[in-house]
């Protein structure tokens, strides 16, 4: 799913370089500012990097990087590494390592360099490869120099700059350049900058200094909404031979419509009298895209190969049509195609897939996200569909492209729409249970869990797990309960409505604990119990819940004669504005007793400060989740 | 057996007789078939393998090795389509010393109304990737999958090599027919041996068959080559060649499959390929007629030896120049062994640093490892046992297998991957492996704990020594609390680690801050709030590890109708038990013996005393493999809780396994057990 350009961003990311040699001292251990040792595996301790544009076609790119590694941990800050493909040339590979008083020990050439293959897990195939250094240190702190010099064709895509590189790596001094002597134009943009020593040079020239490291924190939103961030592009461009233009979004996109989806629509006949037969009843535009997707679902696998202009082009739609697989792009226009034939618009369009929530940047057009799914206008709004799914329901995009500025790819130009949000109130869980205790402390119970929004994608895959499989994921989400034995399970998939439900019959020996005449028993039994995040002596960033949901959960829990309560907890109610909370136990009759609970957490950005609050809100809930009752025999 | 039984038993049978598994041969029943008839959950099953491999001599280069492979896989549902891709790896050194993928077919069968419809493989399919300086791969991927589809696969690997990769009878689908054939020209002598561990063994017959050969041969070793990837190595020789026609007896290992079950996965696993049925095939000697005999390995003496011959490993332990004069300094004014062995481990470690590479042969050699400071596990350990010969102390190599590269059941080269260092004391052996920062005398790291090494002495004789841990890992941890008036916990926690347990916890926590410890300490306990941390002895090796800290728990108790529950454990009280699955297919590897013991002191608030707590109690498992205990002993209002948790056996074998849950499932129940305090 994940384009070779994704891969460069990524790489990127955990890498960045430098230029001329420079003052000695750089190269030793104890010139390192102290703050910058704090919270810091690894000091970039100068960096250059130099973009020259001498055509649309063609650019130099060198850097100049001296990082120096504290520890073991920051051995993946080393960053020496090249990719390259058939458009780029590199021109000098080099790096040297220094010990902890600034003396070379090590000198690394070009040949040395390890040269594989840059595809990752997911992808069967892709022309691009990485060169790369593969150090073992003796001893920490130590210094690796680095610099490298290439030349790119394809100039549709320009590294940006990230001043601090990521979590744990903290910066001494670093630089970014721009030289532009084309008549195409750069664009850039700036993020974050404001907050950082960060000096304007120029209009393309940036100095970074004495930037200390940020540490990771959990909930934290994306790195790159509070950590500063370039990104650049030129406006008018070359990928692979292929001209283009990029002024804004509107045009960027008109380009990708007009040079990367033109030309590769048609389909053979046969599919399309296919097609039109299936879909000569259908009466609405949704429905005959309701068939055309299960159709695309029926006939297509998900395999990934990245060839053609710089892993942007879709393959023909004819090809996939008579291979029965592609990558996101290939499928997406292949249903697209199929669409077109029934006389449905749809669009490709563009999106950052990932389960935190990454925008297209609405405000900058460049080549941006990893993923393409397909949009289809429907009245005022849009259905999103997966196409590399064989199971997902139709329109149904929970937990990879929800929520989220995304590129629309029209014939009239590129536009950003914001997906589908899953809210709250629509991503439930409902667990129901009849739960028949025995004086021994053993427990049967019938238990249903009903899942909707995006929690049916957390549930739905159980499915198609082996018997084996399932029962492990029940004694796994309800660890709490020990000795538990699944007798049976059944399943119903209602895709029309996109609602999952699991039945179960459960029995656990002993599940409540015998205390003398005594019985202790946690009336929670069949909920996964809520994450309580670390605790921070003092938090540094903001947090953020990215999606919403809600628990609802009632138990009828039936007693044995022998058995009487004789304590039972008060109910509790909390509502704050991370979420709600409640919770009750009632006596219904002599031997029934009812158990409530709902908990919703709610969709929010929040600062630092409030981050105590609600670690200590999901404490609260934790606490009360374990609560027990007592009760007593006869 | 009863009757539904014999009638499903013969429509197997009759199912397999009525198939034709010439390529392209496939029928619509094939295709029809909805379910797998033995195995009904399988994704996909390999109808019929047929694997043979060759020896085809060729005029000017010598035998090369055909492996020709044909597949017909059926493809039942969306979670099998990921065997309708094939990554094909070819070894690729030189021109000279490297595999051809040749004659690759392939097509997808699927029923189209009641109509058979072959799709092909195209060339647009089909890719090559250089994966590093060795190794390529050919990937490709069959078009038109669908649910109830057939993949047909056959290619022939052609290779200069006369090394036989591992030839698997076991895969994670169901296999329901494979023909097997290898034939060896006489001149190359293989060993096979199948794998005696696997679930599931295969059955094989030997014979002897007659080829002639239009034969052209030196006169002297014919070693001219590589003749396995790139670790026996080579020399090269010159001599007169003629030509005759030969009646080659060729050595054929046959085996004819049917219904082989899949493997199954599991975890907690030491490596599942030691239970996948498998042959091996090691060549043992190359023998020319009017020439010399050329020796590989047969017996684990021999293997010892012909590893000890090569350049890369006895004549590395000869070398001393490149340290003597660093060491002689250092081990100046040094008497007792044991000073000198203390000093040299630790300067090895110090000096060399391990590049995470394997092996048993040296990767840069001994000298430039020691100058560049890095190197891979023989580069460092026989350096240290150089050293050590070197200082006066008897040290000897010992070749190991890791966990991953499986245990060492056959006598072969591949059957090792690892070297240590050994020294025969009086008291007893002590293993050393300086390639791993922590490890210390006998501490080895967990990835070696695999059974057994061979040693090798300078006289090139050769001994299995035991690499099972004898000592026990102990973990202690004393815990006093404080149950203050708003039913808070507080106290203190003093923790002692020793042995392997000293050793993982350096290796995961040492490098990291202090706040990465409290947190692990923390994580999944609720409101726990450590402070005060302070670790002790992380870097003083030969010393158990000390860790203490203070505590503050809010929410540890439950009050209900003035009573007060708590678990006695408290904050130490594990939530579920590990071992969840109902049977096992595979031993479970616990590395080395472990004993765990808690000892809590709980003081009970002013104005209340106790109304009940947990009964004493010891369970046992098999014997003694499994022992805890419980004792709770109070006075006044002083409570004291020790439990003591010992498993004395490393390996769980799967005949004990409901056993051993069981025993764990009492552990935990008696872990949890509450201590209820009454207001006075």
């Amino acid at each position: 799913m994940i384009s070779r350009q994704f891969l460069l961003i990524f790489f990127f990311i955990i890498s960045v370089f430098s230029i001329q040699s420079q003052d000695e001292n750089l190269l030793k251990y104890k010139t390192i500012p102290f703050a910058l040792k704090e919270n810091a595996n690894a000091v970039i301790r100068s960096e250059i990097i130099h973009f020259e544009i001498k055509d649309y076609d063609q650019m130099v790119y060198t850097n100049k990087r001296i990082v120096t590694i504290l520890n073991k941990e920051g051995d993946s800050k080393q960053s020496a590494f090249q990719h390259y493909d058939k458009n780029t040339s590199i021109k000098r590979l080099e790096a040297r390592i220094y010990n902890a008083q600034g003396e070379e020990i090590k000198k690394i050439k070009e040949k040395d360099f390890l040269d594989v293959s840059a595809v990752s897990g997911g992808t069967l195939y892709s022309d691009n490869r990485v060169k790369y250094l593969k150090y073992t240190p003796t001893s920490y702190p130590y210094t690796i120099k680095f610099e490298t010099e290439v030349v790119y064709k394809s100039t549709a895509f320009l590294y940006g700059w990230r001043p601090i590189e990521g979590f744990y790596a903290s910066t001494e001094n670093a630089e970014y350049k721009i030289t532009n002597l084309s008549d195409a134009k750069v664009r850039i943009q700036t993020l974050n900058f404001e907050s950082y020593n960060i000096n304007k040079k120029s209009e393309y020239h940036f100095i970074a200094e004495n930037l200390k490291a940020i540490k990771s924190e959990s909930y934290s939103p994306s790195f790159k909404t509070y950590a500063p961030y370039l990104k650049a592009t030129l406006t008018d461009f070359n990928m692979e031979g292929v001209r283009g233009v990029n002024n804004n979004w509107q045009d960027f996109g008109k380009w990708m419509y007009d040079e990367l989806i033109t030309g590769t629509e048609a389909l053979p006949q046969t599919v399309k009298d296919e097609i039109r037969q299936k879909t000569a009843l259908a009466t609405s535009d949704r429905e005959k895209a309701k068939i055309v997707y299960a159709y695309m679902q029926n006939k297509t696998r998900y395999i990934s190969v990245q060839v053609g202009i710089g892993g942007w082009k879709p393959m023909l739609a004819k090809d996939v049509d008579r291979l029965g697989y592609g990558d996101c792009k290939a499928l997406t226009n292949y249903t697209k195609s199929l669409l077109t034939e029934v006389g449905v618009v749809s669009y490709y369009t563009v999106v950052h897939g990932d389960y935190d929530i990454i925008d297209i940047d609405k405000d900058f057009s460049s080549l941006q996200g990893n993923h393409v799914i397909l949009s289809i206008p429907d009245e005022e709004d849009y259905v999103w569909l997966e196409c590399t799914s064989q199971t997902s329901p139709f329109a149904y995009n929970a937990n990879f492209t929800d929520d989220r500025d995304v590129l629309v790819v029209t014939p009239e130009g590129g536009k950003i729409v914001h997906t589908k949000v899953y809210t709250a109130d629509e991503n439930t869980t409902e667990n129901k249970a009849k739960i028949q205790l025995e004086a021994t402390g053993d427990i049967t119970a019938q238990v249903e869990i009903i899942s909707k929004g995006a929690r049916y994608s957390h549930h739905y895959y159980l499915e198609n797990e082996l018997e084996k499989d399932q029962k492990l994921h029940y004694k796994e989400s309800f660890n709490t309960v020990n000795n538990l034995e699944i007798l049976s399970v059944t399943f119903n998939n209602n895709k029309e409505d996109i609602v999952f439900k699991e039945k179960l019959d459960v029995k656990a020996k002993k599940y409540a604990s015998k205390l003398g005449e005594r019985i202790l028993l946690k009336p929670n039994v069949f909920i996964m119990e809520e994450y309580v995040p670390p605790r921070y002596k003092n938090r540094k960033l903001p947090f953020q819940i990215s999606r919403g949901k809600v628990n609802i959960s009632t138990f009828e829990i039936e007693l044995p004669n022998t058995l009487q309560v004789e304590a039972l907890q008060d109910s509790v109610t909390i509502s704050n504005k991370f979420g709600d909370y409640h919770f009750s136990i009632i006596q219904k009759d002599e031997n029934t007793l009812l158990f409530n609970r709902k908990f919703k957490l709610k969709k929010g950005d929040y600062t630092k400060e409030e981050y105590k609050a609600f670690r200590d809100f999901l404490l609260l809930v934790a606490k009360h989740d374990k609560s027990k009752i007592v009760l007593k025999s006869n | 057996m009863n009757k539904t039984l014999i009638v499903i038993a013969l429509l197997i049978a009759q199912f397999t007789f009525s198939q034709d598994f010439k390529f392209g041969k496939v029928s619509k029943a094939e295709l029809e078939e909805k379910q797998h008839p033995i195995e009904p959950n399988a994704n996909a099953a390999i109808l019929y393998k047929n694997q043979d491999i060759s020896f085809v001599y060729e005029q000017g280069a010598g035998f090369e090795q055909e492996n020709l492979i044909h597949e017909r896989i059926k493809i039942y549902n969306k979670d099998g389509y990921d065997y309708a891709t094939k990554r094909i790896k070819l070894y690729n050194e030189s021109l000279t010393t490297k595999d051809n993928l040749k004659g690759l077919k392939a097509y997808t069968y699927t029923l189209e109304k009641g109509k058979i419809v072959k799709t092909k493989l195209k060339s647009d399919a089909i890719f090559d990737e250089e994966n590093n300086k060795y190794w390529k791969t050919t990937k490709l991927t069959m078009p038109n999958i669908q649910d109830g589809c057939i993949v047909e696969f056959k290619y022939i690997v052609k290779s200069t090599l006369l090394s036989i990769d591992d030839i698997l009878f076991q895969k994670a689908i169901p296999i329901n027919k494979f023909d097997f054939k290898v034939a060896t020209p006489e001149y190359y002598k293989y060993k096979a041996m199948s794998n005696l561990k696997a679930t599931y063994i295969p059955e094989f017959t030997v014979d002897k068959m007659y080829k002639k050969v239009m034969f052209k041969y030196t006169e002297a070793a014919n070693s001219n080559k590589a003749v396995t990837r790139g670790t026996y190595g080579g020399e090269a020789s010159r001599s007169e060649t003629y030509t005759n026609e030969i009646d080659v007896a060729f050595n054929v290992i046959t085996s004819n499959l049917e219904n082989i079950p899949a493997l199954k996965e599991e975890i907690l696993v030491d490596n599942l390929s030691n239970y996948q049925a498998r042959l091996k095939m090691e060549l043992e000697s190359i023998n020319y007629p009017n020439q010399p005999v050329k020796r590989y390995a047969s017996s684990w003496d021999e293997v010892a030896k012909t590893i000890y011959k090569s350049d890369d490993f006895g004549e590395q332990l000869s070398k001393n120049n490149y340290f003597k004069k660093d060491l002689d300094a250092i081990l100046q004014g040094l008497n007792t062994p044991e000073e000198k062995i203390i000093t040299i481990f630790n300067y090895v470690k110090s000096k060399v640093k391990w590049n995470n590479l394997y092996g048993y042969y040296t990767d840069l050699g001994v000298s430039k490892a020691y100058k560049e400071g890095s190197g891979n596990v023989a580069d460092i350990n026989l350096m240290l046992v150089a050293m050590l010969r070197h200082s006066g102390v008897e040290a000897n190599p010992v070749l190991v297998s890791t966990k991953s590269n499986g245990i060492p059941l056959t006598a072969t080269k591949k059957g090792f991957n690892y070297v240590i260092a050994a020294i025969e004391l009086p008291e007893g052996i002590v293993l050393l492996d300086a390639s791993s920062t922590y490890a210390t005398a006998n501490i080895l790291p967990k990835h070696i704990l695999n059974w057994q090494g061979r040693m090798i002495r300078e006289d090139n004789s050769s001994t299995w020594v035991s690499l099972q841990p004898q000592q026990i890992s102990k973990q202690i941890s004393f815990l006093n609390a404080t149950i203050s008036e708003d039913l808070s916990i507080t106290g203190k926690v003093r923790e002692q680690l020793t042995s392997h347990l000293a050793l993982s916890h350096r290796q995961e926590f040492n490098n990291k801050k202090d706040e990465v410890l409290i947190r692990d300490i923390e994580e999944g306990k609720g409101d726990l709030v450590v402070s005060g941390l302070e670790v002790k002895a992380a870097k003083q090796l030969l010393k158990p590890i000390l860790i203490s800290y203070e505590y503050n728990l809010q929410n540890g108790i439950e009050e209900i109708a003035d009573k007060l529950y708590f678990s006695s454990l408290l904050f130490f009280t594990p939530e579920e038990n590990l071992f969840k699955q109902e049977t096992r297919e595979y031993p479970i590897d616990f590395s080395y013996p472990v004993s765990q013991k808690y000892v809590i002191n709980i003081k009970i608030p002013e104005g209340y005393e106790i109304e009940s707590f947990p009964e004493n109690e010891k369970f046992l498992f098999n014997g003694n493999d499994g022992v805890f205990t419980y004792l709770l002993n109070h006075k006044d209002n002083l409570l004291q809780i020790t439990t003591n948790l010992d498993i004395n056996k490393t390996i769980i074998l799967p005949q004990d396994y409901l056993e051993f849950k069981k025993f764990f499932d009492l552990v935990v129940k008696k872990q949890t057990e509450q201590i209820v305090l009454k207001k006075m």
